[in-house]
């Protein structure tokens, strides 16, 4: 009561109105800054002085407005959109070898193969005929290791991604390891921790961009694991993850000495392990066989027949026979192996030079399922379909996960998202409630005056 | 009920997806094809190899066709000039048959159908393309020869295999006859019956050059007859090519299917995807400039 408590209790709303300006400055500076959610002023009555006293107001607490399931939402759809952009565009240099339009093609090269094939069948005898049937051949060869080498080129750069990809990751463990540190430290001493939320909450959103992670709120603060429960970021202290190279030359990844590559799944290192492990490994091995196992049928009717000289027909292709060789490689080292046209063992074995009867039979493997139940046309053909249905399914994955994440991101702005009209109209209230606390006070004041005059009869004023 | 108030990123959004539309639309009308690469349609593209290759073999038929067409063609004219001149022997055999003539004219018939046997040598050697014709498949070396020991006697030195050429899915034509089943066929070898002529002339033995222009008329019709399978092969093959030629216009009518643009579709995409561009990017300018309370306060 009184005029003091009157005093007191203005000045009150004074730093009250200017700790609440403050917030909304806060705010408005920070519209665009990544992470950041809007806070707002959580305004209380203070005690009474005495029986009847005025009550003044207090900020009892600046709150965030962060809504933590919907950032962990966010981050999850941010990892699994990366994933499938990684995929689609990591193997999209692959599938030019595949093209139907392209004139290299294994499928191209096949049909002129056997169009040289047929053209000789017309007349054996011919050696430039039989040259041009070891030219396709040779084409073919090198059809197949082009490809071979387009699927080792993607695989490479998909490693070398996932390296570069495990460091950023690191020094982003690293810094959230930091911000832990600090959200503790605050915590424990009472003091806000919102800046540090913001700065966790971007650099968590960062990291989804490359894996995905689980995260467990403890008293350590927060917990964040691997998809499988390796341990990323303990409290304030990082786990690193480590880069192991395997026998085939690329690289895992570890976290606490275990291996976690195959247990990745989102981000862009899942998407490049995934490109690099799965889609290129599987169509590697199949084109392996497909050339391992159609060389060893063409150079099977080769044996089977005589050449120009009489002789039994010598393999054409290299790799050579399918019971000593394994099909590892087969696509990348395949060659013509024979040297003149003369060797093209056209005649049935024994028969004579304008003898065409074994050329049927090797025109006739491109009709037959020589590799693994397929026609070589059909193994080429569902290689073709694979990586297409693979980098199309990921591209709709993308788009369909970057529609949630807009989705979510739109509701997260609706959440933290700072409105400069909002604050504005929040700055006018301050500043009118500043306005009328300092009026009191002037009021006050005068009336203070008034009372220490009372008694004096020559008043200074 | 609040609302983002930040639409930059839907605005971001939808101008890539409007850009992709109008970039789809433009590559479709550029190229003519709705599908260039795997990912587009993985099932037409991968349709496409298999047809690329059906598409390849109708070729080659077409090619294989033409290649046998042409040494058919040579072997039937060359087969035609052989019954020209055996019909010439069986006339020449029929006037040293009448028992008009003495023996210098007998000789000088005989000089005749010995020419024309010497001609029939060297028509039953014909080749193409540097490869013997009727010599079976030992189209290297000449299929007739004269005999070391017996000069006036002609050896078949060929086989008798025959080759098969594809013209069409498990269609094939056999390319050629041995020289075995024409000139020197059992009971009627042309050279056999031409030398016995000649010998029989020099001999003056009436009975026996008509016994011989018998036999000449013999291997005549056995030519005749053999002469047959080369006409008719050329035949099926012409009747074949049409056949091919449809069958390769199915086969790029149902690539079009697969593969091709409807260009009137692809425009009014285009059209329409550079509208909903132009329209999105408008708007982001117009709500760029959107006034807030801020300029109204003072």
């Amino acid at each position: 009561m009184g005029l003091t408590s009157d005093l007191n209790v203005s000045v009150q709303s004074l730093m009250a109105s200017t700790q609440a300006m403050d917030v909304t400055t806060t705010n408005i500076a920070n519209a665009n800054t990544p992470g950041y959610a809007r806070r707002t002023v959580d305004f209380e009555e203070t005690a009474p002085v005495g029986t009847d006293g005025s009550t003044g107001v207090d900020v009892a607490a600046i709150q965030s407005m962060r809504d933590t399931v919907l950032d962990l939402s966010i981050d999850a759809a941010t990892s699994q959109q990366n994933m499938s952009n990684t995929v689609a565009s990591s193997l999209s240099a692959v599938q030019t070898q595949f093209s139907d339009t392209a004139s290299g093609s294994i499928g191209s090269s096949l049909d002129s193969f056997f169009s040289s094939l047929q053209q000789l069948s017309t007349n054996p005898a011919d050696s430039s005929l039989r040259t041009s049937v070891l030219t396709t051949a040779g084409n073919l060869a090198s059809s197949f290791q082009s490809t071979a080498s387009a699927i080792t080129q993607a695989q490479q750069q998909s490693d070398q991604a996932v390296v570069q990809a495990t460091g950023d990751a690191n020094s982003l463990l690293q810094q959230i390891a930091a911000t832990n540190a600090q959200i503790n430290t605050a915590q424990s001493l009472g003091q806000s921790d919102n800046s540090f939320q913001d700065q966790l909450s971007n650099q968590l959103t960062q990291l989804s961009a490359i894996i995905d992670f689980k995260t467990v709120n403890s008293s350590d603060g927060l917990t964040l694991t691997t998809a499988n429960g390796s341990p990323l970021v303990v409290g304030g202290k990082a786990y690193a993850l480590t880069n192991s190279t395997t026998s085939s030359g690329f690289n895992d990844v570890y976290a606490g000495g275990v291996d976690i590559t195959g247990d990745i799944q989102g981000g862009t290192l899942g998407g490049d392990i995934q490109t690099r492990d799965q889609t290129l490994a599987t169509m590697n091995t199949q084109l392996d066989q497909l050339a391992f196992q159609f060389a060893g049928a063409v150079n099977n009717v080769q044996a089977a027949g005589s050449d120009a000289n009489g002789n039994a027909g010598a393999a054409l292709f290299n790799p050579p026979d399918t019971t000593t060789g394994t099909a590892t490689g087969a696509a990348s080292s395949i060659a013509v192996a024979l040297t003149s046209g003369s060797q093209l063992a056209a005649a049935a074995s024994g028969g004579a030079s304008g003898d065409n009867t074994n050329l049927a039979n090797m025109i006739n493997l491109q009709n037959q399922s020589i590799i693994n139940g397929n026609t070589p046309t059909d193994a080429f053909s569902n290689l073709t379909f694979s990586i297409g249905n693979t980098i199309s399914q990921a591209t709709s994955s993308a788009t369909a996960t970057g529609n949630i994440v807009t989705q979510l991101q739109n509701q997260q702005g609706s959440v933290e998202g700072v409105s400069l009209d909002e604050e504005s109209s929040n700055l006018v209230l301050y500043e009118r409630s500043y306005q009328a606390a300092a009026k009191v006070i002037s009021t006050v004041d005068t009336l203070m005056g008034n009372l220490l005059d009372m008694g004096v009869t020559n008043p200074g004023y | 009920m609040r609302v983002n108030p930040n639409f930059t990123a839907d605005m971001v959004n939808l101008m890539d997806q409007a850009q992709q539309s109008e970039n789809n639309a433009a590559q479709q009308l550029s190229t003519g094809r709705r599908v260039t690469q795997p990912s587009d349609d993985p099932a037409a593209d991968s349709a496409m190899v298999n047809e690329n290759s059906r598409s390849a073999a109708v070729d080659q038929y077409t090619a294989n066709s033409d290649s046998v067409t042409d040494v058919l063609n040579t072997a039937d004219s060359t087969l035609s000039s052989v019954t020209t001149l055996l019909q010439r022997a069986v006339t020449l055999g029929v006037e040293g048959a009448n028992g008009t003539m003495n023996q210098t004219d007998l000789n000088s018939i005989a000089a005749q159908v010995s020419d024309i046997k010497t001609q029939m040598l060297s028509l039953a050697n014909a080749s193409y393309a540097g490869q013997y014709l009727f010599a079976g498949t030992a189209t290297g070396t000449a299929p007739y020869v004269a005999d070391a020991a017996n000069p006036n006697q002609v050896d078949y030195v060929g086989n008798s295999k025959q080759n098969k050429v594809q013209i069409g899915t498990g269609l094939s034509v056999t390319t050629n006859l041995p020289g075995s089943s024409i000139f020197s066929q059992p009971n009627a070898n042309v050279f056999d019956a031409l030398q016995s002529l000649v010998t029989a002339l020099q001999s003056g033995d009436t009975a026996g050059i008509a016994t011989a222009e018998t036999s000449v008329n013999t291997s005549l019709n056995a030519v005749d007859t053999a002469q047959v399978f080369y006409g008719s092969t050329v035949d099926e093959l012409t009747s074949n090519e049409s056949f091919l030629s449809q069958e390769k216009l199915n086969i790029t009518t149902y690539q079009n299917t697969l593969v091709s643009a409807d260009l009137a579709t692809a425009a009014t995409n285009a059209t329409q995807a550079q509208a909903v561009l132009t329209a999105t990017v408008a708007a982001a300018a117009q709500l760029d400039q959107q006034v807030n309370l801020l300029t109204y306060l003072h």
